[in-house]
Parts: structure tokens; sequence; C-alpha cells
């Protein structure tokens, strides 16, 4: 009894990927046999289908955000290879290697003075505390502290001198945008109720795309 | 492979390479060169593996982030278009295995001014006709298993070639075969195209 055709066959024929000898076979098995020759033809309407599938063009700012986002990285990644370049010079040029080691133990030293002159601090409890208040969503966020939820769709608390999206609380950010730049007015169309955080001059820290971002007024 | 496709690859891939170098020397231009020319597939790949017009966006911008950050590492073992494109498919299936599942029906309206499509000529009642079944075909895309979607996507809407997506996915060739055949096989059956 004649076997039918795989559907890997029957699929590796129509993508015109399937080896000659392969190519052969299947030609031969098409040529007498209706089920698979019916078979090869949906399965060569619905990869029409696939295709005809119309394509969606980017939204038009997307460019524009890249591009904000990569400047940024860049110079962050241009200050970290500064402060590298830096030390290595420190370490490797032998004009300031006997300056670095002097400084270094000066610093050393200067701080081990210090940490004995201060008295002990006792341990803090935890992180400051954060008075987690719901605010009426649309109103500016005044009689601080008080946090307010889902401003932007995100929650933030307020953290001694600023805005921190929750979960951010004690990271430092990866970068600064300021209201007035374009990135901080891309920023601001996007979320634009982060103005209600901004209205009383305190700045935002926000996780934006991949970077954690402050966005200030000033 | 002719001798003159065998030496136009290989041109591509010196320009690939030259725009990798240019790049690690602090060329800011060949970052924006490789934007322009791959922005949409990146965009549209992010698209079908995400089913999600604003995530695609989000998607297309975190692995843009990344191919700049390890663009002067492309040392043309492959070309880049694969380069990028195992970027973005590894880069979809990290974050989309730790989001939710499809949440927006592909195809659906995205909204005001959002999404322009692509062919802007074709007359109102065809792409009406165009949508309406494209929205089908996405809505049975999406409810295919990852690794088909990927292979079915890579091959019939990104049109590369199966060496090309074994590459992109590190799979071996009848690995794709396989995976292609059986996606395309359970769309199929989700589309009720019968034999």
């Amino acid at each position: 009894m004649k076997r039918h055709l795989s559907t890997e066959q029957l699929s590796s024929f129509l993508d015109e990927e399937a080896g000659h000898a392969e190519v052969r076979e299947v030609e031969g098995h098409l040529a007498s046999c209706p089920y698979c020759r019916s078979r090869l033809s949906s399965m060569r309407r619905l990869v029409v289908e696939i295709r005809r599938m119309e394509r969606a063009a980017p939204p038009p700012d997307l460019g524009y955000q890249v591009k904000a986002q990569v400047v940024a990285q860049g110079e962050v990644r241009s200050f970290e290879r500064r402060v590298r370049d830096f030390f290595r010079s420190l370490v490797f040029d032998p004009s300031l290697r006997a300056a670095s080691a002097m400084g270094l133990t000066a610093v050393l030293v200067g701080g081990f003075l210090v940490w004995q002159s201060v008295p002990p601090v006792p341990p803090p409890h935890g992180r400051t505390e954060i008075v987690k208040v719901s605010t009426t969503f649309g109103e500016p966020p005044l009689g601080l502290p008080e946090t307010t939820s889902e401003v932007a769709g995100r929650e933030f608390v307020w953290s001694g001198d600023r805005w921190v999206q929750k979960g951010l609380e004690w990271k430092q950010p990866d970068s600064r945008v300021m209201l007035a730049s374009p990135e901080g007015q891309a920023m601001i169309s996007r979320y634009s109720d982060l103005m209600l955080l901004l209205t009383d001059g305190s700045r935002v820290v926000m996780r934006y795309r991949l970077g954690t971002v402050e966005l200030s007024k000033g | 492979m002719g001798v003159a496709t065998v030496s136009a690859v290989i041109h591509n891939l010196e320009v690939d390479v030259e725009l990798a170098e240019r790049h690690r020397c602090g060329d800011t231009q060949a970052f924006n060169e490789v934007y322009a020319r791959f922005e949409e597939m990146v965009y549209n790949l992010a698209f079908r593996l995400s089913g999600n017009y604003e995530e695609a966006a989000d998607l297309t911008q975190e692995i843009f982030l990344r191919i700049y950050r390890h663009l002067g590492s492309f040392g043309g073992r492959s070309s880049l278009k694969t380069w990028i494109f195992r970027i973005a498919v590894n880069h979809c299936r990290d974050r989309l295995s730790r989001w939710r599942p499809l949440t927006q029906p592909l195809g659906e309206d995205p909204g005001e001014g959002e999404v322009v499509y692509a062919d802007p000529a074709r007359g109102p009642e065809e792409l009406a006709v165009a949508a309406d079944e494209g929205r089908r075909v996405a809505e049975g895309l999406a409810r295919l298993p990852p690794v088909f979607r990927e292979a079915v996507v890579l091959r019939d809407i990104e049109g590369l070639s199966y060496e090309e997506i074994a590459e992109v996915l590190r799979v071996r060739i009848g690995t794709v075969r396989s995976r292609i055949a059986r996606g395309r096989d359970q769309l199929r059956a989700l589309l009720e195209i019968r034999p």
C-alpha cells in the first residue's frame, strides 16, 4: 500500500527546500495521489494567506525614541569609559603610579581617622518610612509626604525629595532628563499624568523602557 | 549557490562588518543606518510574536538598545540580518515568557493614528477584505505554540530561508523543517482550511 506524503515533505517541497531526490519522490507521488495534491493545495492557500497579511508600519516617533535612548546610553557609556581610562592611567602610567599610590594611602588613612572620630550612629530601622496614601486620581499630590497610586499607570512613592516609581526607591537613576528637553516632552506626551507629580517642583524617577530615568523640571 | 550570488553575499557581509567597525569606532551614523535598514523588519517581527502594537513598539526599542550595545561585537560570522533577527527573537522570547499571554487580539484596530499600514495605495474595500482575512490568520498565528509561531513567522512573513532560520533559532535545519511543517499544519486546522 502506498504511503501518503508527510506534512514535512509537502511543506519543504512547497518552500523549494527539499533535496533533489526528495523532490523527485514528492513529484512522483503527487502525480498519482489526489489526496496529497489536495493537501499541498490547501497548504499553498494557507501560505498565500499568511503572506498577504498587511505589514504594520512602526509608529512615526519610534525612531526618535530609540535614538534618544541610545544617546542617553551613549553618554553613560562614555562617562564609564572616561572613569575607566582615568583609573587605568593611574595604574599603568609610570609617572602617575607613585602619586596615585601616595594618594590612595592618604585616602585610606584619612578615611580610617574620620571613621574613628565619628560617633557610632544607630542603625536605621530599615528604609525611610513611606506613607502610602491613595489620592484621588487626577488631582495634584498636595500635602506631602504622600504617595499617589496609579499615576501614569504606575505607582509612585514619595522618597525624601522626589517621587520614585514603586520598587525603584533605592535605585540611582541611570540617566536624567529635563522636562523641557525633547526626551522629556516625549515622556510627558506619553505619560501626561506625570505632570501631577511634577507640579510641586519635585523630581520623578521612573523606569522608562530599560533605564531608570529621573525626570525633572529644572 | 552561483558565483554571482556568493560574491553578493560576501559583499553584503563586508558591508555589515564595516558598519559594525564604524560603530565600534564611535561613528553614530552607523547605528542610524542599521536602524533605518531593520526598523520595519524588527517591528513586524515583534508585532507578530507579541500580538500587540504597543508591546511591539516597546520591544522594538529594547531590541535596538541591545543591538546598539552589542553591534561592536558583530563579527560577520552570519549576516547582520540574521544576527539582528536572533537578538530580536531571543529578546521577544525572554520578555514574552515573563509577561502575560497575548491579550490584544491580533489585527484589532490599534486605535487612532497609531499604526499606518505599509501599503496605502490599496483601495478601502480591498483593505477591508484583506484586514478581515489578515485578522483571522493573525488570530490563528497567535494561538500557535511559540516555537511554531516563530518558525512560521520567520519563514512565511519575513521570508527567511531554512538555513537562515536555523541560524536565527540556533537549531538544526531538520528542526526548522519540522517546526514550519507542524506550525502550518496546526494553523491550517485552526483556520479550518480543508484539503
